[in-house]
């Protein structure tokens, strides 16, 4: 998806000059001695790999190491610290906001070799991971004993745990179980001077302030995290997922509010629209009908008698709501596929358009009918093509707006449209961001939900922790100047 | 110490009907471990919270917040006590929007007004801390208080989604929203949440809601020895079924319930209660699997409470936590019958009793140690169950004690490697030590 390369912001560029080729030199061979030359990336043929992520944004680092410990990050820190250069951490790349775009250039420390599974405990529900274990490979290996690791992002097949927790990740079964905040007790982290801390642990309720809480979702402005103490969950007994076809996407937003209202509360509640429901069809042949306006995939697990009366509770409700057909899915591999459309629907949508653009917006439940005619009256009034993809259950909006980057002006129409989407976001009381983090990308609207006073405080934290600035620069904040930059894209 | 009167002087100005209370006797109810405050104010909404801090600030003064005062003595013996900024005055559920099972209310009110106000629309807040009669919302919130069902549901960080907090400017700020997922900016919920006041008064709340459950009910067992209890929390945690509280019970604890409460717990070997919520087929399926587990590990017997009953105990529970000398142990769950021998032993070498009651299914022990003021045994038993506690990986925090062994130990135990991180934060948050200190970890 990249498309631009993205100038640093002027106002504050004089802080972080990128490296010249003699400083360079000095930095790599600085960490060679620590890591060895071979996991220290320093040529630009290396460096293009880790110059984007999966937002649109891009910029090139000038360094990009690879260690195998916590011992070896802190000393990669105090080297960066000393040469006052910046230090981006990055898991898989797979951030839909630009957290791991070094905009400033500096070190990137990629995580790639710190991704072993360190101590499970089945016994006290507890494991024990390295940042860059990739998501899904925890709960493959739980699955054997009965256990799983909640949080599952859609990237989940690739993206990292370590990166999951500096955006406080979501996915589709956090409706019920909640996000990754709410599934990890404790970190080992970096600090900005180097240090090795241990915040959270093994138990709950730990004395002081809930540092782990703070950190968590800090997209690697505060430390960098370098092991993860998560909780894990037993695999529930029965799992029912039902698919239901809606004429109008009203009929299936009114069915989400309606669920959520009746107290039943559905592991997932995903929505599709037509424009995706035909993108994932081409590409997954899930089965879903290519003509309807909306279709919900919603899954009920738990103990059998309790699936059965939530699916029927919902099959009930959609029926109500004039749902065309609710299915229920016969047997796992249906299921699986049923989900497969789901969770490859953003790659989907690279067979119809060249490339795309997804906001993250939340609203409050009963008020997605309103917003999601208005996420596709914004896009009409620039002319651009939205599908929608997202959690419904927990009011989660993915708009995904197709574009051309080729076509003059495009780039620019999908960043307002973008914007507006998210103004009516933040009208309704909802939240700029529900998972995939502010980033780069979402800077300037952070004063769409945020005062003053209260982004302060913000920075407060960032100063307390981070003084220099060298974690992830120029993310998370507005900055002045940024607006007129992005015009000139 | 800073003269008061400018400020009563300023504030009557600028606030003439704020209530305020200046005269001694008054003052006297309070005190704060031995501590009196020389002003206590009650504001009305969080504008008048803001404007009190303000001037608070400016004179130079300290203040300390407090809701219904049922954990006052939570923490270290305070510093200087100039204001006490009493919240019950601020009861308003601002807004409950049902359908998207979200509230937004004022800090002041209590949780049981709280509870009782959902409840109409057939929806709770699912935290179930003790003394929600007389604990306000905020008060819950800033010293992160909760109860058995933290098993299922968490607790206040879990469900808190938005904070209005008067920060030690005077100035309000948000952190969080309205909504049930959100990643914007950093998650400062989460900060305020336990931080004991030390770091803003907490005004306003957006709380996520659970639907009431349709039906509950509670499990008896009764086990021999603490080991077999245990291997029967492990074994429910390690199956299909999802209890909402699992509660281990000691003999000390059954007993004193049986005296107090009118239950009638067998007060020998360890009891465990455990709370099933959900459809009555999912109930009944759960609780005679319960008894399955529990029989392999030697259950003596199996009572099944409902209604009235099962609210006692549970309320019985709750209330348990608060002796007169009462230790909170956090430590892994497959420790507990080991720590539990461990307490009899430090018990038995310290000539004291104890009576445990404990969330099992977290690892969390409620510790009342007695007689309370035994202040020399009390002080090397807590220093060697603190040391066992974090060997088990854990923490030992002593939540409740009279001032004097307050004098002698440090209830949070010595801070750990991440205190200057947390002394950094205060210091951006109140560099001038406007909420009162010495009550946080490490005298924050």
């Amino acid at each position: 998806m990249s498309i631009t390369e993205l100038p640093p912001p002027s106002t504050t560029a004089s802080l972080y000059e990128r490296m010249s080729a003699g400083k360079k030199a000095e930095v790599v061979r600085e960490l060679s001695d620590v890591i060895g030359a071979r996991y220290v990336l320093y040529t630009p043929y290396d460096l293009m790999l880790y110059e984007y992520d999966a937002s649109i944004d891009r910029s090139t680092p000038d360094v990009v190491v690879l260690p195998a410990n916590t011992e070896e990050v802190a000393a990669i820190v105090k080297i960066a610290a000393r040469h006052h250069v910046p230090v981006v951490p990055r898991g898989a790349g797979t951030g839909l906001s630009g957290g791991a775009i070094p905009i400033y250039g500096g070190i990137v420390i990629a995580f790639a070799r710190m991704n072993r599974i360190l101590e499970v405990d089945y016994d006290n529900l507890r494991a024990v991971v390295q940042p860059g274990l990739v998501n899904l490979h925890l709960s493959n290996a739980l699955n054997p004993r009965g256990y799983y690791y909640v949080p599952d992002p859609s990237s989940q097949r690739s993206c990292t745990i370590g990166g999951n927790v500096g955006e406080n990740a979501g996915g589709p079964h956090t409706l019920i179980y909640g996000v990754t905040t709410n599934h990890v007790l404790g970190v080992e982290i970096v600090t900005p001077e180097g240090n090795i801390v241990q915040i959270g642990g093994w138990t709950p309720d730990a004395p002081g302030y809930d540092l782990t809480g703070l950190l968590i979702g800090s997209e690697g402005t505060l430390c960098i995290v370098t092991k993860i103490i998560t909780r894990i969950v037993h695999l529930a007994e029965d799992v029912k997922t039902m698919v239901a076809v809606f004429n109008t996407m009203d009929d299936a937003s009114n069915t989400v509010s309606e669920i959520i209202a009746s107290g039943v509360i559905p592991a997932a509640i995903e929505m599709m629209d037509q424009m995706i429901l035909q993108a994932v069809e081409a590409d997954t042949h899930a089965g879903y009908p290519l003509d309807a306006a909306a279709v919900l995939l919603m899954e009920a697990e738990g103990l059998r008698q309790s699936v059965e009366e939530q699916t029927a509770t919902i099959c009930a409700i959609c029926d109500k709501h004039h749902a065309r057909t609710v299915r229920v899915a016969a047997n796992e591999t249906e299921r699986q596929l049923f989900w497969a459309g789901r969770k490859n629907a953003f790659g989907a949508v690279g067979r119809i358009s060249p490339e795309f653009y997804v906001q993250d917006g939340v609203v409050p439940r009963t008020k997605l009918p309103y917003v999601l005619r208005r996420v596709s009256e914004i896009c009409d009034s620039y002319g651009l093509r939205v599908g929608n993809v997202f959690h419904a259950g927990d009011g989660n909006l993915h708009p995904l707006i197709l574009f051309d980057s080729q076509i003059p002006g495009e780039v620019e129409r999908v960043r307002k449209a973008g914007h507006e989407i998210l103004e009516v976001c933040a009208e309704v009381g909802g939240s700029i961001t529900g998972e995939h983090g502010v980033g780069i990308e979402k800077q300037e609207e952070m004063a769409l939900i945020f005062n003053e006073t209260d982004l302060r405080i913000m920075q407060q934290v960032r100063g307390a922790w981070n003084p220099d600035q060298l974690f992830n620069p120029g993310k998370l904040f507005p900055m002045p100047g940024r607006c007129a930059d992005m015009k000139q894209l | 110490m800073v003269e008061i009167e400018p400020f009563l002087a300023s504030i009557k100005q600028l606030m003439p009907s704020l209530p305020i209370t200046s005269e001694p006797d008054a003052l006297q109810d309070y005190t704060i471990d031995g501590v009196l405050p020389r002003l206590v104010v009650k504001p009305d909404n969080k504008e008048q919270v803001a404007q009190v801090i303000t001037l608070v600030s400016e004179h130079g003064l300290t203040v300390l917040a407090r809701g219904g005062g049922s954990r006052m003595n939570l923490g270290g013996i305070p510093a200087q006590v100039d204001v006490v900024l009493e919240t019950r005055q601020m009861t308003r559920l601002l807004e409950h929007e049902a359908p998207d099972l979200t509230c937004h209310v004022e800090a002041g009110i209590t949780f049981a007004a709280l509870q009782a106000h959902l409840a109409t629309k057939g929806q709770w807040i699912a935290l179930d801390p003790p003394d929600a009669e007389q604990a306000t919302l905020g008060g819950i919130l800033a010293s992160n208080s909760s109860g058995p069902k933290r098993l299922r549901y968490g607790t206040a960080r879990d469900i808190v989604i938005g904070l209005h907090v008067v920060q030690a400017s005077g100035e309000i700020a948000r952190s969080g929203g309205r909504v049930v997922k959100n990643v914007a900016g950093y998650d400062l919920n989460k900060l305020y949440i336990g931080s004991l006041g030390t770091l803003g008064i907490i005004v306003e709340a957006n709380l996520k809601l659970q639907p009431l459950p349709p039906d509950e009910r509670t499990l008896l067992l009764t086990f021999a020895s603490a080991q077999e209890a245990t291997q029967t929390v492990i074994a429910l945690l390690g199956s299909l079924l999802t209890p909402s509280a699992i509660e281990l019970i000691d003999a000390g604890a059954a007993s004193d319930m049986s005296d107090f409460f009118g239950l009638n717990l067998p007060t020998e070997g360890s009891t465990l209660a455990v709370n099933f919520e959900g459809s009555p087929s999912s109930i009944d399926r759960s609780i005679d699997e319960t008894r399955l587990i529990a029989r392999k590990a030697g259950a003596l017997m199996g009572d099944d409470l409902t209604g009235k009953e099962q609210a006692q105990l549970w309320q019985a529970v709750r209330e348990h936590t608060r002796g007169t000398v009462t230790c909170k142990v956090a430590i892994l769950v497959t420790q507990i019958a080991a720590y539990l021998e461990t307490i009899n032993r430090v018990c038995h070498d310290h000539r004291l009793e104890a009576a445990v009651i404990g969330h099992a299914g977290n690892g969390i022990l409620y510790v009342e140690l007695r007689p309370g003021d035994a202040t020399p045994r009390l002080v090397g038993a807590i220093a060697e169950l603190r040391r066992h506690a974090q060997e088990a990986r854990g923490s030992l925090v002593v939540e409740r004690c009279p001032v004097d062994l307050k004098g002698s130990i440090n209830v949070w135990g010595e801070p750990g490697s991440d205190f200057y991180l947390m002394q950094r934060l205060k210091q951006q948050f109140d560099a001038q030590g406007t909420f009162v200190k010495g009550r946080f970890v490490g005298g924050l």
